[in-house]
């Protein structure tokens, strides 16, 4: 489980994100560099407004920045199109959510399989029946989410984010609606998905419970990576975001 | 199963979103209903009437008439043709039998003394029975043989209560006379005329009682089964004078029927005039859902971006929602068509008219017609909200307020901008350039009309957080205004907070009652003129019009014209024309009319009538280049030409029309059997109003269907008339504003949903249901005085234009009638009320525990 790839799923380079002009003027993002290991699950931290959600969304392509690059494998975003873009985050790239995450009206297996039928592509099966025993799904498919409590709803998101096995995923405070017992559960499945099946997780949480689950932990404060943990423990996050707050 | 993910979150967003689209379904129902129902109806009928005239044209192979020089085929007044060319048609080779046909007017009085009035034309045949040429046939008793013996058709005798043997009362052209009932007719399969009530005589009873005088109207010509008609065709037409000519039988019913069914195409069209308001109406309804549906599933719709869906995709679901709305409408509307169509063939006849027995047509044109526009409009109206929905950013999915910024951006201000002015100059030209021009200005007017919503509606967003402030300040005038309450205050901001929805639900009222407005002041100012008309233009007495529309046998006005009570009497005929090539409709007067119409002669002088001159109308006048004293060259309908000297300009074209002759002069030009549309009288100097009225009344009992009339009846029978038509534009446009309505209660209903937690929120602090509902029924009357408000406001403007449009003889004086106006903005706070229920029940019914707990 120490075991430390060193070429990188993906990485930002210089990234700088600005919103607003003049006066207003908001550095979300202040010339951040920062890669991430493939088969590493990351969390990033830092408090709210430090940028870490924002550095998400411009790493998985889900929003641009003002200036800088992020690249995903061996592709650079900022040459893409909304179309490329689009089949990036089909193919490349898979998203675990805080919360609304399931299509109501599609079918746990349905929404698994969504990112694939979307592209057109036809599932693996054998990929996509290891992920469903994995996270435990296998008799609750023809389930639509209203009928699935809210762990199992995540589970499926999970599911739904490793089908198309993509370069990496990303979740934004995948254990934030759920209670703490759940919570460990759905990151275990994550813990699980990096290291027996050998996937790539970026995790932005402000949890140092969650955060204790990932094999490196990167601060963030007023759009910069203020510190870095590798291999961290609760209490250790938990030390070091005091010592950031103060 | 389904392969795409696309078709199948399509269907699946229909499903789950059922009852927000229901009212949506229906407003497009309405519309292709409408639409189908006009086609089916006048399809059925169309056909029917083309039924009719075959079987009435029964065996007749060949007609023989007078030709005419220009004009329509069914409409011209023919001149007749002597009875006396049978002799020598009977003698050519391969003709079987030879019979004239006369039809006059001439009505059935019932029982109680009253004329028997059926929704068609009473007229009097010569017949010879059902061995004869024509289709009728002989349902009962024996074919009338002899003078004072007369068949009626089965329908009218059973409406009168006649039977065989029965004496009935006939008034024809000749006078009224009494018949001993003998046979009872019908039309093929039929046992009426079609509508028509009709008495049929033997020839010789006929050209005496009818008052034919031995000349037909046309003559039938049958041909021995042997024979072959072309050559009997061309026979007859080498021994015929220049003036007749000779037609297959079949081309004589297609034409007569021709006429009928241009009628009722013109019916069909008005339907669908009103169908494409409603459609319209829907559009509005049917963006509006969406739209909002749009907006709730931001989250779902950019998660579905997120997760890989291209813009595309996002647009092809939405659009494909639309699609499956419209494909279910279409199918409901289709089968609401068929409704329409019987209800209103039952509504006719209901009102007395015989409607050949019609199997409702649906043709494929029909068909293709409805689904083409009730699922283009529902495509149409989805794709703005499809195009939205795909500028939804996938990271919309983390942090929907990002999202609703995408949603919010549009260009609408210049668009609207751009769209309104568009509208007002194509409006403008259409109405303008060509007062009451061609079919084509008019379609232009009406796309103009049509780009001035769309305009109004695009512009409106921006008004309406302003307007609904304005509207809540003001509009419980007599009590408390709403803002001082908290439901009202709440009620107030909530119209405002989504302004383009406001904005858009308003809309579709706006339209409705816009149409309402202009029509409201076109008609006042229609009835206006008429009566300052009436009033500085008409001093005759009495009026004397006919119910049906065949005309007065001119025996009235002359026993009129003999009448020591009267002074001056003078009829009105009209015949059509050709002068410098084009048809012009030409009234036929007495000198006298001077007397009873101030047509406010310029030059010369009204006597010249009698000199064989013409009259013109200033207009003509001018178009012409001609002065009093010069020559106008003429073309009669059956050929004849003359040249007839100028006699007088005149200046008021309201009641003469633009070219007058005198009734000598008519007569010397054509033979047709002459037939007076009005006739105007005074009373003579010291005659008490009474003993005149009196007098015409005595004359006019021997011709049941003339309708004699004082100035004030005249007026407002004619007020009457024209209430009548607006009460059927009124009642055609309601449909378009119950379809409004149901966008008002359907948006109602979507925030109600949308706001759950909202109300939640406010029942947990303390609010009771009671006010709730008072605060959602607020906001309903908001949007709808705000739609009632943009509907004056655009419709006063457009009624305006079109009467100052319409030409002088029409509308002299423009009004806008205060009282429609205030009745429409009580009307839309009923509206709105009437809108509200359902969606304030909703409201009311939340749970707390539940709202709270929605996300």
């Amino acid at each position: 489980m120490t075991q430390v790839s060193t070429s990188a799923a993906a990485g930002a380079i210089n990234a700088s994100k600005i919103y607003g002009k003049d006066d207003s003027e908001v550095r979300a993002l202040d010339d951040v560099t920062v890669d991430f290991a493939l088969g590493q699950f990351t969390a990033i931290m830092g408090p709210s407004g430090s940028g870490k959600s924002t550095l998400m969304h411009c790493l998985a392509g889900l929003d641009s920045l003002t200036s800088g690059r992020v690249i995903i494998g061996d592709t650079d975003l900022a040459q893409l199109d909304d179309k490329k873009l689009t089949s990036l985050r089909r193919e490349k790239v898979g998203f675990i959510f805080q919360a609304y995450n399931l299509i109501p009206t599609l079918t746990a297996l349905e929404n698994i399989t969504l990112p694939l039928d979307l592209g057109g592509i036809k599932p693996d099966q054998e990929w996509l029946d290891t992920v469903i025993d994995k996270m435990n799904l296998r008799n609750r498919l023809s389930h639509r989410p209203s009928e699935l409590s809210g762990g199992q709803q995540q589970r499926v998101a999970v599911a739904r984010a490793l089908a198309s096995r993509p370069q990496i995923i990303f979740a934004d405070e995948p254990t934030g609606n759920l209670d703490s017992k759940t919570g460990a559960e759905i990151l275990a499945f994550m813990k699980h998905a990096v290291t027996d099946l050998g996937q790539t997780i970026v995790m932005v949480t402000h949890d140092p419970v969650a955060a204790g689950y990932a094999d490196r932990v990167i601060f963030l404060a007023d759009g910069k990576v203020v510190d870095e943990v590798e291999n961290p423990t609760a209490e250790i996050v938990l030390d070091r975001m005091k010592r950031l707050g103060s | 199963m389904m392969s795409s993910p696309v078709v199948r979150l399509t269907l699946r967003g229909v499903l789950a979103r059922k009852f927000r689209i229901l009212l949506t379904i229906l407003a497009v129902v309405s519309g292709v209903a409408f639409v189908s129902g006009a086609f089916i109806l006048t399809d059925s009928v169309k056909g029917a009437i083309n039924n009719l005239f075959e079987e009435l044209r029964g065996d007749v192979d060949l007609e023989i008439r007078s030709t005419i020089a220009f004009g329509d085929a069914a409409r011209a007044q023919r001149d007749p043709v002597p009875v006396s060319i049978i002799e020598d048609i009977e003698g050519i080779d391969g003709v079987r039998l030879v019979e004239a046909n006369i039809i006059r007017e001439s009505t059935i009085i019932k029982e109680n003394g009253d004329p028997l009035q059926t929704s068609g034309p009473a007229f009097g045949i010569s017949w010879n029975g059902p061995d004869g040429l024509d289709g009728r046939t002989l349902l009962e008793g024996a074919i009338p043989a002899k003078a004072g013996e007369v068949a009626i058709d089965k329908a009218s005798a059973e409406w009168a209560g006649f039977v065989i043997g029965d004496t009935v009362t006939i008034v024809g052209p000749t006078g009224k006379d009494d018949f001993v009932l003998v046979g009872l007719t019908g039309t093929g399969s039929t046992s009426g005329g079609g509508g028509a009530s009709v008495s049929a005589f033997d020839p010789v009873t006929a050209n005496e009682f009818l008052g034919a005088d031995n000349k037909a109207d046309s003559i039938y010509v049958g041909v021995t089964p042997e024979a072959s008609r072309d050559d009997v065709q061309r026979a007859i037409a080498d021994v015929l004078a220049d003036a007749y000519e000779v037609i297959p039988g079949e081309q004589s019913a297609k034409e007569t029927a021709g006429a009928i069914n241009e009628i009722i195409d013109i019916f069909g069209k008005v339907l669908l005039g009103f169908a494409a308001i409603s459609l319209f109406v829907s559009a509005f309804l049917i963006f509006n859902t969406f739209a909002i549906i749009v907006s709730q599933r931001l989250r779902e719709l950019a998660l579905l971006r997120a997760v890989g869906a291209s813009t595309r995709q996002i647009h092809q679901m939405i659009v494909g929602e639309g699609l499956v709305v419209g494909i279910i409408a279409t199918v409901l509307g289709l089968l609401g068509g068929l409704g329409v169509a019987k209800g209103i063939t039952a509504l006719f006849n209901a009102a007395g008219a015989a409607f050949p027995a019609a199997d409702l047509l649906i043709s494929s044109r029909t068909i293709m017609l409805s689904v083409f526009i009730g699922i283009g409009v529902t495509v149409a109206a989805a794709i703005v909200p499809a195009l939205r929905a795909g500028r939804i950013p996938p990271v919309a999915a983390m942090r929907p307020e990002l999202g609703f910024s995408a949603l919010q951006r549009s260009k609408r201000l210049v668009v609207g901008m751009v769209t309104l002015f568009a509208g007002i100059a194509l409006f403008s030209v259409g109405l303008f350039v060509q007062p009451g021009g061609t079919a084509g200005t008019l379609g232009g007017s009406a796309v103009g009309a049509v780009l001035l919503f769309l305009g109004v509606a695009s512009l409106s967003t921006t008004v309406a957080a302003p307007v609904s402030r304005a509207i809540s300040r003001i509009l419980p005038f007599p009590l408390r205004p709403m803002t001082r309450s908290v439901p009202g205050r709440l009620a107030s901001r909530n119209a405002q907070r989504t302004p383009r929805r406001t904005a858009s639900t308003a809309s579709a009222l706006m339209v409705g009652l816009a149409l309402v407005s202009t029509v409201s002041v076109v008609a006042a100012s229609v009835k206006k003129s008429f009566t300052d008309q009436l009033q500085a233009s008409v001093t005759a007495d009495f009026f004397v019009t006919n119910m049906s529309f065949q005309g007065l046998p001119v025996a009235f006005a002359e026993r009129l014209a003999e009448l020591p009570e009267l002074g001056s009497v003078s009829p009105f005929r009209a015949t059509q024309a050709l002068i410098n090539d084009e048809e012009k409709q030409i009234g036929a007067v007495k000198p006298e009319m001077g007397d009873l119409v101030d047509i406010d002669i310029q030059k010369g002088s009204i006597d010249s009538l009698d000199e064989g001159a013409i009259l013109l109308y200033t207009d003509p006048a001018r178009d012409l280049n001609v002065d009093v004293g010069d020559p106008v060259d003429i073309t009669w309908q059956n050929g004849t030409k003359s040249t007839l000297k100028v006699g007088a300009i005149y200046g008021d074209s309201s009641v003469a029309g633009n070219w007058l002759i005198s009734l000598d002069t008519l007569a010397a030009v054509s033979s047709a059997t002459p037939v007076d549309f009005f006739i105007g009288a005074d009373i003579a100097e010291g005659v008490p109003i009474e003993d005149a009225r009196a007098a015409v009344d005595t004359v006019a009992a021997d011709f049941p269907s003339a309708e004699v009339q004082d100035q004030a009846e005249f007026q407002k029978s004619q007020e009457d008339q024209l209430n009548q038509l607006l009460a059927i534009v009124y009642g055609l446009l309601i449909f378009a504003i119950f379809i409004a309505v149901l966008g008002i209660a359907n948006t109602m209903a979507l925030s109600v949903f949308e706001r759950t937690r909202e109300f939640g929120l406010l029942r947990a602090v303390g609010m009771s249901r009671r006010h709730l509902k008072r605060s959602v029924r607020w906001e309903a009357i908001i949007v709808s005085v705000f739609g009632a408000t943009l509907g004056i406001v655009v419709g006063i403007p457009l009624g305006v234009s079109v009467s100052l449009a319409l030409p002088n003889s029409f509308v002299t004086s423009t009004v806008i009638p205060f009282n429609t106006i205030v009745n429409i903005l009580i009307a839309s706070v009923v509206v709105g009320i009437f809108a509200a229920i359902f969606p304030a029940r909703r409201a009311a019914k939340l749970d707390v525990l539940d709202a709270i707990a929605t996300n």
